[in-house]
């Protein structure tokens, strides 16, 4: 499959699951839309591990290095799978996996070389050799416990933005 | 009839009650419908009957190796450095589990979601040794307040209005009140973040484990899933053995399987692969991981005739198709399992003496079989189940001589079908219901789903 073919069904099932994909085109566009999406958060977390993470941008009254006082994350992710609309975080490298989980916003970069088209090409890459802890992302935190009413944003977040570079 | 000794399950009078129960009828109708809607918008445009062909042979070859299986998993997952431990009953599960919190000093713990603690009563032994456990999973965090057990395998609280909801949440967490689901959740989620951070263990399930690689799967929707695994400085996994995928590879299959046939989603927000012991968040500790495989008599099952019933991935989907489990909901079935999966596996976990009466809890219609993503011929276990009440002497004579007839009808394709779509004849819950909620009841297909399928 054509990699735009590609972006273009993962952009598509992402958005379904009541994710927000965003195409960057040009890293050099990555800050300013940064700065749009998170115009309103007081504090963001970013690992600044990857090259990726490292070219973000977050000013210095906002930025926060505990994870337990952001109110927003923005970190790279190992893969996009285009079959479910999904981003792949995991623990390999001593990621933490809770950046994914403990803000109410969470930001994902995702390289569209990333981008797998299946569950089962996305498994046959990482082979048995598994990281401690591989977690799908699929959309936000959600519940129906309650009469079965749709209820975004639970325990983990309630808005996840994927920016495809 | 007189009975052989035992105590068993009061359904007729249970169900009795559920049916004069009108917030009850009303919820059970509303969220049933939601479910059927949903899973038939999201098999739609897939594969489905291929999938679940695949899957039904998958899941058959699993149990017919189960403890090769086990064996497997436990030399993989101890290579990553989890403690693997085998409990053959309920009770050995408990006394392990409370001895691992003992040993590590552990005093409060955060659960999620776990049917398998349910089948074991875990939470109300760890109380009584004296244990603070909160399960975090909204529907569970609901019952668990109301001091009540779970009415459906995949939402809880799925017999509560929202309006007792809050009623419950004003009278238990003191807070004001509202019906807003939204605003409910949000009370929850701020109660219970704390106690995740602050937590000694927890406790979760796990929807399937991987021989191959050693790795227990979760699938969670709300978050409290990662929390309690990614959090607390010890994680206890509980599962039962038949939960066993041979290898990563045939996960596709489950996670395209799963959520579909469970809540109707692609794939259910969170699904964490857990391979091994981790890093502690934020401190150089290592974490330990202890996975509890729990058999229960699965083993025994397993051997036997009705084995297939171990195919089951436990999804949900046969309940909320089964026309008996949306007019009573799970309470009247009186067991850890409702719904036409649950009066099986009831049957064959607790035995016949004590669980007989659930027998009773079809209309025989076969919807249940024809949901299940596994196929588990829910519908032939049921047959035969209630043959063998016949033979143990446990029901009235009047089904004892049609269940003679069912008997030399199942042995033959076509006479099954015939005696299928004459199955009104054998509807044994209308006995009990007055006439005006008989005439309110689905009536028995007239043409079964056998034949508009084939
Ligand atoms: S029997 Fe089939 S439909 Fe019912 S819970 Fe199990 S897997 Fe799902």
């Amino acid at each position: 499959m054509r990699n735009e073919e590609l972006i273009r069904i993962f952009m598509e099932n992402a958005s379904k699951v009541a994710a927000k994909p965003i195409r960057v085109e040009g890293s050099n566009k990555l800050n300013d839309i940064l700065d749009e999406i998170l115009a309103n958060e007081t504090s963001v977390y970013c690992p600044a591990k990857t090259e990726l993470e490292k070219s973000v941008i977050i000013d210095v009254e906002r930025r926060v290095e505990a994870l337990e006082n952001a109110t927003s994350s923005v970190e790279e992710v190992v893969a996009g799978i285009a079959e479910t609309g999904s981003i792949v975080v995991s623990s390999a490298n001593g990621r933490a996996l809770q950046t994914s989980l403990l803000p109410t916003y969470h930001v994902a970069l995702l390289s569209a070389d990333n981008i797998f088209a299946s569950l089962d090409e996305f498994f046959k890459i990482m082979g048995n050799d598994l990281p401690t802890n591989v977690t799908f992302i699929t959309g936000p935190s959600r519940t129906a416990d309650i009469e079965l009413t749709l209820t975004i944003g639970v325990h983990g977040p309630e808005k996840v933005s994927i920016l495809v570079i | 009839m007189k009975k052989p000794g035992g105590q068993s399950i009061n359904f007729r009078d249970n169900a009795r009650q559920a049916l004069q129960n009108p917030t009850l009828r009303r919820a059970m109708r509303h969220a049933t419908e939601t479910f059927r809607n949903k899973r038939n918008d999201a098999i739609d445009g897939i594969p489905f009957e291929e999938w679940r062909e695949q899957a039904s042979e998958l899941r058959k070859s699993i149990i017919g190796n189960i403890n090769g299986y086990v064996d497997e998993f436990a030399v993989n997952a101890t290579k990553r450095g989890a403690i693997v431990h085998r409990a053959k009953t309920a009770a050995d599960a408990r006394d392990l589990i409370t001895a691992i919190l003992k040993d590590n000093g552990a005093k409060s713990i955060v659960k999620s979601k776990s049917m398998v603690t349910e089948e074991i009563h875990l939470n109300k032994c760890l109380a009584d040794l004296g244990f603070r456990v909160i399960e975090t999973d909204l529907g569970e965090y609901i019952i668990q307040i109301a001091g009540e057990t779970p009415s459906h395998i995949i939402v809880p609280a799925i017999h509560r209005s929202k309006e007792q909801i809050g009623q419950l949440f004003c009278e238990k967490l003191g807070c004001d009140f509202s019906d807003d689901p939204a605003v409910l959740t949000d009370t929850a989620r701020k109660l219970l973040r704390q106690e995740f951070l602050s937590a000694d263990a927890a406790i979760s399930g796990a929807n399937c484990y991987i021989a191959n690689t050693g790795s227990i799967v979760l699938f969670t929707n709300e978050g409290n899933g990662r929390m309690v695994t990614t959090l607390p400085p010890l994680h206890i996994v509980v599962t039962s053995i038949e939960k066993a995928l041979p290898s990563i590879d045939d996960l596709p299959l489950l996670m395209r399987l799963l959520p579909r046939s469970a809540t109707g989603q692609v794939l259910t927000s969170y699904l964490s692969i857990i391979s091994g012991q981790r890093m502690a968040y934020s401190t150089m500790d290592t974490k330990r991981l202890h996975i509890v495989l729990l058999d229960n008599g699965r083993s025994e099952i397993a051997r036997g005739p009705y084995w297939e019933m171990l195919k089951c991935i436990k999804c949900g989907a046969c309940m909320n198709v089964c026309p008996v489990y949306g007019m009573i909901g799970g309470h009247a079935y009186a067991s850890t399992y409702p719904g036409p999966m649950g009066v099986i596996l009831s049957t064959l976990l607790n035995g016949l003496e004590n669980a007989h009466p659930l027998l009773d809890a079809t209309t025989l219609c076969g919807a249940c079989a024809e949901a299940c993503p596994v196929k588990v011929p829910l519908l032939k276990l049921l047959y035969e189940l209630r043959e063998m009440r016949v033979a143990k002497g446990y029901n009235n004579t009047l089904e004892g001589v049609s269940m003679r007839g069912f008997g030399i009808a199942a042995k033959n394709a076509h006479i099954f079908r015939t005696g299928q779509a004459s199955a009104g004849a054998l509807w044994p819950l209308a006995g009990i219901l007055s006439p005006v909620t008989v005439n309110r009841l689905p009536k028995p297909v007239k043409r079964t789903f056998r034949r508009r399928f084939s």
